[in-house]
């Protein structure tokens, strides 16, 4: 089920927006669905599926292979370390979901650029980064609770939540 | 705020990771995209392209209900001008008519073939980039429809981009607004070339060096590029602008193209051997594909 909803993240993330752009940009969809799982799958799994989702991103992408790989890896990472935080206080929740993405374009932008993409010479590079996360702010209503229903929520165990 | 969890598992799977994702960018660098991650790109895109193709038949009238909803507001004062536009058009279309006949006459006259019309390859946009930062569009269309890497792509309203790998049913176009991108273009009024270029979307920078002539809002700027038809519509300049010292001059221009919510394009049959090549793009772009064309 965590596999369907990521290629379906990164299928919507791919077509939804070809005509539909709002101020000419686009959430960052697939980021958000690996957020949203990574806060209920396993440590381990969140990770696999964090970089799985990236590694296609890459191979859909000319970007270097590995790029967005490395930056879902690390929404998942983010994510998994901050979740028992969400749960605790869930107003947490719509500014962490904020802050993971535009963190995550950033980290982007970032190894783009050392890696030869020019990324921060793009002459939006701060709209590139700031309306996708709000844009990912706003669908996390929809997007968090409709991944919750479908992965359903794990257990807290005594290790932590939902280790596999 | 961070969960203590000592070096468990998790942690060193996120390392080793963040390793692999760097040696791949690293290998792929390397490779300038070519090889088997170029094999991989095109591989995966083959497979992709039927899920995007249904994903998009499935979500199309969901998207336009939206879409139609945020156009309602303008659509009125839109229909207008456009009312105002088709009168003053059928007016051009009968000089028009009428001056074509004439020229028509004369190549007769004087025995000259008439400029090569070339055959195009309607197409819709499937699928965007994975993110805003990458100035790419996939279309249906690809190797089987007559389409290869390299040929120019545009619309109704001038050059969209052009096609930077290909598949068996499926193409990818970068667009001109590409960081990438350096198209070779001849200011329509007064003749002079310069070179325009991407800057990831919005606005392209135009650079003319030895130039004299000042450029007005507006002027179009059209193909001069061995890789593309001459005398397609690209960009009108968006800034007045005279030269500086050392006849240089540097303004901005807005594309022509509806690059924002292109849907239907047409390829242009057309490669660059046709006229001879004069690739102002920069050497060694930094990724690619396999089938990603080399400047």
């Amino acid at each position: 089920m965590a596999v369907a909803l990521a290629l379906l993240g990164v299928a919507l993330q791919t077509t939804l927006f070809v005509r539909f752009r709002p101020f000419d940009a686009s959430p960052a969809l697939a980021l958000l669905v690996v957020l949203a799982l990574s806060r209920h799958l396993g440590r381990m799994e969140s990770l696999l599926v964090g970089f799985g989702t990236g590694l296609l991103l890459d191979l859909l992408s000319e970007t270097a292979l590995g790029l967005w790989a490395l930056v879902a890896t690390a929404v998942a990472f983010t994510t998994v370390r901050l979740r028992h935080r969400f749960e605790d206080d869930v107003t947490l929740l719509v500014p962490g979901v904020f802050l993971i993405s535009f963190a995550a374009l950033a980290l982007y932008g970032l190894l783009g650029t050392i890696f030869g993409e020019q990324t921060l010479a793009d002459a939006q590079v701060v709209r590139k980064m700031l309306l996708p996360a709000v844009y990912n702010t706003v669908l996390a209503v929809l997007v968090l609770p409709a991944v919750t229903k479908l992965v359903g929520e794990r257990v807290r165990s005594p290790g932590g939540w939902g280790e596999s | 705020m961070w969960r203590r969890t000592g070096l468990d598992r998790s942690n060193i799977l996120f390392v080793a990771l963040v390793v692999v994702s760097l040696v791949l960018m690293t290998m792929d660098l390397r490779a300038s995209g070519e090889g088997l991650a170029g094999t991989l790109r095109d591989g995966t895109q083959s497979v992709f392209t039927p899920v995007q193709k249904a994903v998009s038949f499935v979500t199309r009238p969901v998207v336009g209900f939206f879409e139609g909803m945020s156009d309602l507001v303008g659509l009125r004062g839109e229909n207008q001008a456009l009312r105002l536009q088709v009168a003053q058009l059928e007016q051009e279309l009968a000089r028009t008519e009428s001056l074509q006949r004439q020229v028509e006459e004369l190549e007769a006259i004087l025995a000259i073939e008439p400029p090569e019309e070339y055959d195009t390859v309607v197409a819709r946009v499937l699928a965007t980039g994975v993110s805003d930062f990458d100035a790419l569009r996939l279309i249906d269309k690809g190797r089987r429809h007559g389409i290869t890497v390299d040929m120019p792509v545009i619309d109704e309203g001038g050059l969209v981009g052009r096609v930077v790998a290909v598949g068996e049913t499926w193409a990818r176009i970068r667009l001109i607004t590409d960081r990438s991108m350096r198209v070779a273009v001849r200011v329509d009024r007064t003749g002079e070339t310069g070179v325009l270029i991407g800057r990831g979307g919005g606005l392209l920078a135009l650079e003319m060096l030895n130039t004299e002539t000042a450029l007005v809002e507006g002027d179009l700027l059209v193909t001069a590029d061995g890789r593309f038809p001459a005398g397609i519509p690209v960009a009108r300049v968006a800034e007045a602008a005279e030269a500086e010292v050392g006849f240089s001059l540097r303004t901005t221009a807005t594309p022509v193209a509806e690059l924002t919510r292109v849907d239907y394009v047409k390829v242009l049959v057309f490669t660059s051997d046709e006229v001879g090549s004069a690739d102002p793009e920069e050497e060694g772009l930094p990724t690619g594909t396999g089938t990603t064309i080399s400047p």
